[in-house]
């Protein structure tokens, strides 16, 4: 059993992946964007086979406003102070990527019910620090940085909101921005003094939806920014140019000596590959690519658009799904210069191959994942951002998202479908939503990070 | 001023509302029930269909050219020049979303900012 020094999350990920089987998954739900006027909420679902209520939404934390668009959460703390007893994995932090309200939630006081702990306003964060639009949230140690895609009004790149543990608002965690025009995502590797960040748009660019044409007038990102952790400023920049576009999620190695990388450049549909060399340069290479696929109505082919991509607990498998083909790939990447595709699965989509998945129309197709610690269960949603939904999948407003299960072999490679799970977000008792990122309560493959 | 503000697909509800306020904060302080996300212009959220009347919505920076010719305004950064008559909420968005690949935009028909004027 996985050996609790004092604080939260596990040693190292070889202890994490010992860790007991995941039996609650935390999701969230929106009604931004679908005609509902109800709260966006937190929906809890047990996943514990032996239980009456397995696959099912047991509760519902609802946010207090309408219209926040919950997307991604991060927890308070994790594995980063596993050696500091005074630090729990007790509340997820939701923020609203429209209102940049963030929604402190209480997950540990009772795990099957979480509660509304605090909000941090987003009027509040405006005022305090001229950001806006909160997406990824990572610990370190005791402190919490949440990447802001805009300033107060929404235009780009943003920063970086920094609170302290007891989510008081410190400021501006980074001390530039650099020649930075876009943030997304970012992920750090401290033993190598580094952090990466990606980039998606302007809010006021990808709000509204996704027009095609913005890309050509570089409204939307192709680059990757190496900063110097310590420093909290950017120290290299990569143009990934054609092969790039629109990197969205970051994921260093969970080995913390490792400074292997990888990102998903979500339009051009290539997985991007970095590394420090032995001369101790960043480099990077293209090691994806997934060809677009013709589709009978559309005069141009329809590109995969890569909106996830995820490491497991021992580095040994990249998973990423291609939100418009309706796939899910697993690729060995042992040796992370020469990826194996080793697993696919299909459910929903564009090319019509999965309409209908264990009695479930599924609307959208797959687009965030998360993998148990074990690494053999990996959990998908449908919906991507309202507005984007309702560009390439509208029925996704009457039919909501669902979620699903992948039993993925560790051994040998290879996924497929669990035929006992699913959870149809159309038939919530307010109508139906969509549901997005997931987490659970004991960590998961992308919240922890070694330091 | 106050203006004379016409909901059609709300049983052509009528309100009065101050013409220097944004129509989101006039219609809510009404009690309509209405979408919005970040009150600044920027997120799409609370886009209606005006189909009569003028508004004013400089600050608005969400909607291609494309949609404003379909007559979408953005209520929480819009004030009524005239008596308006409005469709809202999501089943006013008939004509506000599409698919970037099979629907492109022509060069007039991007956001202000990045659009090329139209030969005439």
């Amino acid at each position: 059993m996985t050996k609790h020094c004092c604080g939260p999350g596990y040693a190292s990920p070889a202890e994490a992946m010992k860790a007991p089987r995941e039996k609650l998954l935390y999701t969230i739900a929106i009604y931004t964007g679908t005609g509902i006027q109800k709260p966006d909420y937190l929906a809890t679902i047990d996943n514990d086979p032996d239980s009456p209520t397995y696959s099912q939404v047991i509760s519902r934390c609802e946010v207090p406003g309408i219209g926040d668009e919950l997307h991604h959460m991060g927890w308070n703390a994790c594995s980063s102070c596993f050696d500091d007893a005074s630090m729990s994995r007790k509340y997820l932090l939701v923020p609203g990527v429209r209102s940049s309200n963030i929604h402190i939630i209480d997950c540990a006081t009772d795990p099957r019910n979480p509660t509304l702990f605090k909000v941090i306003e987003g009027a509040e964060i405006k005022a305090k620090t001229n950001l806006s639009a909160p997406h990824t949230i990572h610990c370190l140690g005791s402190e919490i940085i949440i990447s802001m895609l805009g300033d107060a009004k929404g235009n780009a790149p943003g920063g970086y909101l920094h609170l302290d543990k007891d989510f008081n608002i410190v400021g501006r965690w980074e001390n530039s921005m650099g020649g930075i025009k876009f943030g997304y995502d970012f992920w750090y590797q401290p033993r190598h003094n580094v952090m990466v960040s990606s980039e998606w748009a302007a809010p006021n660019t990808f709000m509204p939806g996704f027009d095609l044409e913005e890309v050509g007038h570089l409204k939307y990102g192709r680059e990757i920014h190496f900063w110097d952790f310590a420093k909290k400023e950017p120290m290299k920049t990569m143009y990934l140019g054609e092969d790039g576009l629109i990197p969205l999620e970051v994921r260093f190695h969970h080995n913390p000596d490792s400074s292997h990388g990888f990102v998903g450049a979500a339009l051009s549909a290539n997985i991007i590959h970095w590394w420090k060399d032995a001369a101790g340069e960043w480099q990077w290479e293209k090691i994806i690519d997934v060809e677009n696929e013709p589709h009978p109505e559309w005069p141009i082919p329809v590109p995969g658009v890569i909106s996830v991509i995820l490491l497991s607990m021992d580095d040994k498998y990249l998973y990423f799904c291609n939100w418009l083909h309706g796939d899910i790939r697993q690729y060995d990447i042992s040796d992370p210069h020469k990826p194996v595709f080793t697993g696919q699965v299909w459910l929903g989509g564009l090319l019509g191959k999965a309409p209908e998945v264990n009695g479930v129309k599924v609307t959208g197709g797959p687009q965030m994942i998360q993998l148990s610690l074990d690494g053999k269960r990996l959990y998908v949603t449908t919906s991507l951002f309202s507005t984007w939904d309702n560009q390439f999948y509208p029925e996704i407003r009457t039919n909501g998202g669902c979620m699903l299960q992948i039993d993925c072999d560790t051994e040998n490679g290879g996924m497929k479908i669990n035929p006992d799970f699913v959870v149809d977000f159309g038939k919530e008792p307010n109508g139906p939503s969509r549901c997005h990122e997931t987490r659970y309560p004991g960590g998961d493959c992308t919240s922890d990070i070694w330091i | 001023m106050m203006r004379t503000v016409t909901i059609a697909n709300r049983d052509n509800a009528t309100f009065q509302v101050d013409h220097r306020k944004p129509l989101l904060d006039s219609l809510r302080a009404n009690g309509v029930d209405l979408p919005y996300g970040c009150k600044y212009g920027g997120c799409i959220t609370c886009a209606a269909k005006l189909t009569a009347g003028e508004v004013h919505q400089g600050a608005q920076v969400a909607l291609n050219n494309r949609q404003i010719s379909h007559g979408y305004v953005i209520l929480c950064v819009a004030r009524p020049m005239s008596d308006i008559t409005l469709e809202i909420g999501v089943e006013s968005h008939d004509k506000l979303y599409r698919n970037p690949f099979l629907d492109p935009l022509e060069p007039h028909e991007l956001k202000p900012d990045i659009a090329t004027p139209k030969d005439i």
